[in-house]
């Protein structure tokens, strides 16, 4: 049988973009981008954390054209980010710099700077609000302003800008190891293939952009697969991260000649794992070791889980397959999962023929049962 | 002013602040467009705090813009899609790049703006304080 080449389709995908589009307008409202990006705050945080694009705007306008759909909205916003020249690189972002506005930890109850809970679903009821398909923007209006302006003397002098590191308790008392800076460049898997092993910057990087619900799974399948595993948060924080960039025209970059572009919000998770270790006297010791998250935006399951990962992979070896890098960081990609995935929808027309003639080939010795399928040939 | 706290002013306060600077030097000067205002990205380097390496976290989407006043050059980077405030910039950063005599006058418009930040980051920090914990122990009948 030999291969033929066949077109055709334009008009019926025409014809199918056209009823996408009356899908997305049979109700006859149009869904505002400034409402989506005022009201789907969460969404658009995992929309930008997947799609490594820090935009809320583009990222609302990806959720409107995708009709809701975060896969498809991540995919429009690679797509676009595509097309940008990256012109600057960031001066280190330390998160120690970060203007908190929430940061609890679950390993102590008293830490330097206290428990700010801050703005989180975790202390809701979880009961379906029904005034809320009532709201109007009058009330929301008022309710900001009355909210900005409520008293109520606060004596605290906590500098949110300042907090000091839950875990450098642990450090000061020796019960963690201290590390210097590494100031190696990182790798960029948006240059160069993922080879393997990873190098660490390549895992974070993989992992922060990675689409929320395989993250979450993994780092859950991580606490149910790996024996007695239970770490602990040591600190959650989220907040605002400023952003410099040094002066393309000055090679001196001192300090304070960089530019201030702004800042981004993000969510930050140090997670806690006591693990034996043989001190230099060959002895057993316990000691914590740390796994790290850090994503965009308000993504707290998310930035646990990638802790969680990171610490699998950094343990490595193990019978478990998620201490296995290949296996957890060539899946958890939106764009590459669902492209693949998807990939199933297009024609395999020439490739199941063959998968056919071999069946029928197989049949041919067997004796005949009534019927034939000739009708299926394509 | 130092370049960085300028621009941190300039872009936290309000944009009024930094047009109404980029407007007086416009009506004394000659200033040319080297580029208009268009979209880059900007990838975040950042240190992590298990073994304080670096990588990277992602891309930011930044308006930027070349200026050129009196042969001296001024940019303008901004978050986001903001060619107007990238515009501004630019030239407010030219103009210090070439010592304007106007920029000895702006100390004084810049440091009331960062009152004002300071102001707003007070409230901002009020609000978030409210939401501190205050454990109270739990009497042992």
């Amino acid at each position: 049988m030999g291969y033929v080449a066949v077109k055709g389709g334009t008009l019926a995908i025409e014809e199918s973009l056209k009823r996408l589009k009356y899908e997305r307008l049979k109700k006859g409202a149009v869904v505002d981008c400034q409402r989506i990006e005022s009201g789907m705050r969460c969404l658009i945080d995992q929309v930008m954390s997947e799609s490594s694009l820090y935009n809320e705007t583009l990222a609302a306008l990806a959720i409107k054209q995708a009709e809701g759909s975060p896969e498809e909205a991540v995919f429009l916003m690679r797509a676009y980010r595509s097309t940008l020249p990256r012109n600057h690189y960031s001066r280190i972002v330390e998160p120690e710099d970060m203007m908190v506005e929430r940061r609890i930890s679950s390993s102590f109850k008293d830490i330097p700077g206290g428990q700010i809970l801050g703005a989180a679903n975790d202390y809701s009821h979880r009961l379906l609000d029904f005034n809320l398909s009532e709201e109007r923007d009058e009330e929301a209006i008022n309710w900001v302003g009355d909210y900005v302006l409520e008293g109520g003397e606060v004596n605290d002098r906590t500098d949110l800008a300042n907090l000091p590191k839950v875990l450098d308790y642990l450090r000061e008392n020796g019960l963690m190891s201290v590390c210097d800076n590494d100031n190696r460049e990182p790798d960029d898997v948006t240059k160069e293939s993922l080879q393997f092993p990873a190098s660490r910057s390549e895992r974070l990087q993989i992992l922060t952009r990675g689409q929320t619900g395989a993250v979450t799974s993994l780092g859950y399948v991580a606490l149910r697969s790996s024996g007695a595993l239970h770490p602990t948060v040591g600190e959650l924080r989220m907040g605002n991260l400023p952003l410099y960039v040094d002066n393309p025209f000055n090679e001196q970059n001192e300090k304070d000649d960089g530019y201030y572009i702004g800042e981004i919000k993000v969510t930050e998770v140090e997670t806690l794992f006591p693990e034996d270790i043989q001190n230099t006297n060959g002895e057993k010791e316990i000691e914590f070791k740390l796994g790290y998250g850090l994503c965009y935006g308000q993504n707290e399951t998310k930035a646990i889980a990638m802790s969680i990962l990171d610490r699998c992979l950094e343990v490595g070896e193990s019978e478990h397959a998620i201490n296995d890098e290949e296996f957890v960081l060539l899946h958890i990609d939106s764009v590459e999962s669902s492209g693949f995935i998807s990939h199933l929808k297009l024609p395999h027309y020439v490739t199941f023929q063959s998968k056919l003639d071999s069946v029928r080939q197989s049949k041919k010795d067997l004796p005949q049962t009534k019927g034939n399928n000739e009708e299926l040939q394509s | 002013m130092i370049r960085k706290k300028r621009t941190e002013i300039l872009i936290k306060g309000s944009e009024e602040v930094s047009t109404k600077l980029a407007q007086e030097i416009l009506q004394a000067y000659d200033v040319k467009t080297i580029e208009a205002s268009k979209n880059s990205l900007v990838m975040v380097k950042v240190r992590e705090s298990a073994q304080r390496s670096l990588f990277y976290l992602g891309e930011v989407l930044i308006t930027e813009c070349k200026v050129m006043i009196n042969g001296f050059l001024g940019i303008g980077m901004v978050k986001g899609h903001e060619p107007s405030l990238a515009y501004n910039l630019a030239i407010v950063d030219a103009a210090y790049n070439g010592d304007l005599p106007e920029t000895k006058a702006w100390t004084k418009a810049l440091l009331l703006e960062e009152l004002h930040i300071n102001e707003n980051y007070e409230a901002l920090k009020r609000q978030v304080l409210k939401t501190k914990v205050n454990f109270d122990t739990m009497d042992v009948q």
